[in-house]
């Protein structure tokens, strides 16, 4: 089965749409699935801004990750809960679409995207104009059925430096094969922003889990994204070299860190990253 | 002096803050970034950098910066159609471009030019004019 509008499509139904202004959506997460991430939520509610934007230009662009000036995290997501999706399109041009969107679910946000802006490439080089419309009209009218996503694969991640409370750097390497690269995109596969943004804080986790500095009935959680760019396009096979590197403590509960993505020895992605300490009880 | 001039002392009162704003949007050190360094020849910046840089300005200096700003602004009250040709630039669009990039040495205007390529010409000292211009414009505006 194709996985074209299914392996990494996250709009089911689009409920109100004044192109080029704001759009509503939903997407219902599948019970099946194991979990549900955070950064997946935000690419829902980026592939909202995309469709509107689409539809703004007659298809013949699309938008690609490129900048989040702030995004903000809320508790996790559960399998079978519905995302409410909502965007205010900033700006919509030929060369960029800028916007602020959010995710809600079950009336709490859950993820909150600041002053994001995606470049415009040609749609051909990435999916058909043609099957991009009538998906449209689909969301647009009844909607696509739901249950389509079927999760994603973890990451293949290997710690290769580590500087107690300092600094993490590990080796990402980007699976040849997925599913989701059949469905991102239809005509040319690439790694999404959002799946390596799950890596750097899968990694970001992964190492303040074991640190002193933090309280011993609390965990770190990455309540904010700042400053983040993509600068390229990561295909499918590429090893990609992720660095964080944490600032001296300056605040209590709280750990801010730089993030960097190189992929061939050239800087590929960057970004900052909040992190704050949460009781281990709390969801 | 015409509202249109830029002087060196209006250059050198953004040039710190827009140094810094390049070094972060780029991730480079400070020192990297000279007044007449090519952003793309010379500090690997990529169009994506280029949007970066600009909503970085703004909130930097507190100033609206439409995107394309400096293309728009060189092409002036020129029609679009004789600024370019099929995706290069006429050479009355050259003229224009020579004039406005005035602080781009003469020998970087290859021809021809695809107006694709003319980012390939910004400089440090490009983005402190943009700024000037800016904030000129919002004081214009009140």
């Amino acid at each position: 089965m194709s996985g074209h509008f299914r392996a990494y499509s996250f709009v089911d139904k689009i409920t109100q749409l004044k192109p080029g202004e704001r759009a509503k959506g939903v997407f219902q997460v599948p019970a099946h699935v194991a979990s549900f991430p955070l950064t997946l939520a935000a690419e829902a509610a980026g592939q909202l801004a995309a469709w509107n934007a689409m539809a703004c230009l007659d298809y013949k662009v699309r938008p690609v990750a490129g900048l989040a000036a702030e995004v903000r995290f809320g508790p996790e997501v559960r399998p079978g809960q519905r995302l409410d999706l909502e965007v205010v399109i900033e700006s919509c041009e030929p060369d960029a679409v800028s916007y602020s969107a959010w995710a809600d679910a079950d009336g709490v946000r859950v993820i909150e995207l600041d002053h994001s802006v995606g470049p415009m490439l040609p749609m051909e080089q990435f999916d058909s104009p043609q099957e991009v419309r009538e998906r449209f009209e689909l969301l647009c009218g009844p909607g696509a059925p739901p249950g389509r996503f079927a999760g994603v694969p973890e990451h293949d991640i290997e710690i290769i430096e580590r500087v107690s409370e300092q600094r993490v750097r590990a080796i990402l390497r980007v699976p040849k094969q997925a599913a989701f690269f059949s469905d991102h995109f239809a005509r040319r596969p690439v790694f999404p922003g959002t799946r390596l943004l799950d890596a750097q804080l899968g990694l970001a986790l992964h190492f303040t889990g074991g640190w002193q500095r933090r309280p011993s009935d609390a965990r770190l959680a990455v309540t904010r994204l700042y400053d983040t760019k993509m600068r390229s396009f990561i295909s499918p096979g590429e090893v990609l070299e992720l660095s964080i590197d944490f600032a001296p403590p300056s605040e209590p509960g709280k750990a801010f860190a730089t993030t960097a993505v190189r992929m061939n020895g050239k800087p590929i992605a960057s970004g900052k990253l909040e992190m704050t300490a949460v009781r281990s009880s709390a969801p | 002096m015409s509202q249109d001039e830029i002087r060196k002392e209006d250059i050198q009162a953004v040039y710190p803050t827009v140094a810094k704003t390049i070094a972060d949007a780029l991730g480079c050190d400070v020192d990297q970034v000279k007044l007449d360094v090519s952003l793309i020849e010379g500090l690997d910046a990529e169009s994506i950098d280029f949007l970066d840089l600009v909503f970085r300005l703004e909130r930097a200096f507190k100033l609206k910066i439409p995107r394309g700003k400096i293309i728009e602004d060189a092409r002036g009250d020129l029609p679009e159609a004789q600024f370019e040709q099929k995706g290069v630039v006429t050479e009355v669009g050259m003229q224009r471009l020579r004039s406005f990039l005035s602080e781009v040495p003469a020998e970087r205007f290859a021809t021809p030019m695809k107006v694709a390529d003319i980012p390939r010409l910004f400089t440090a000292e490009t983005f402190c004019k943009l700024v000037v211009r800016a904030q000129r414009a919002a004081a214009t505006a009140g």
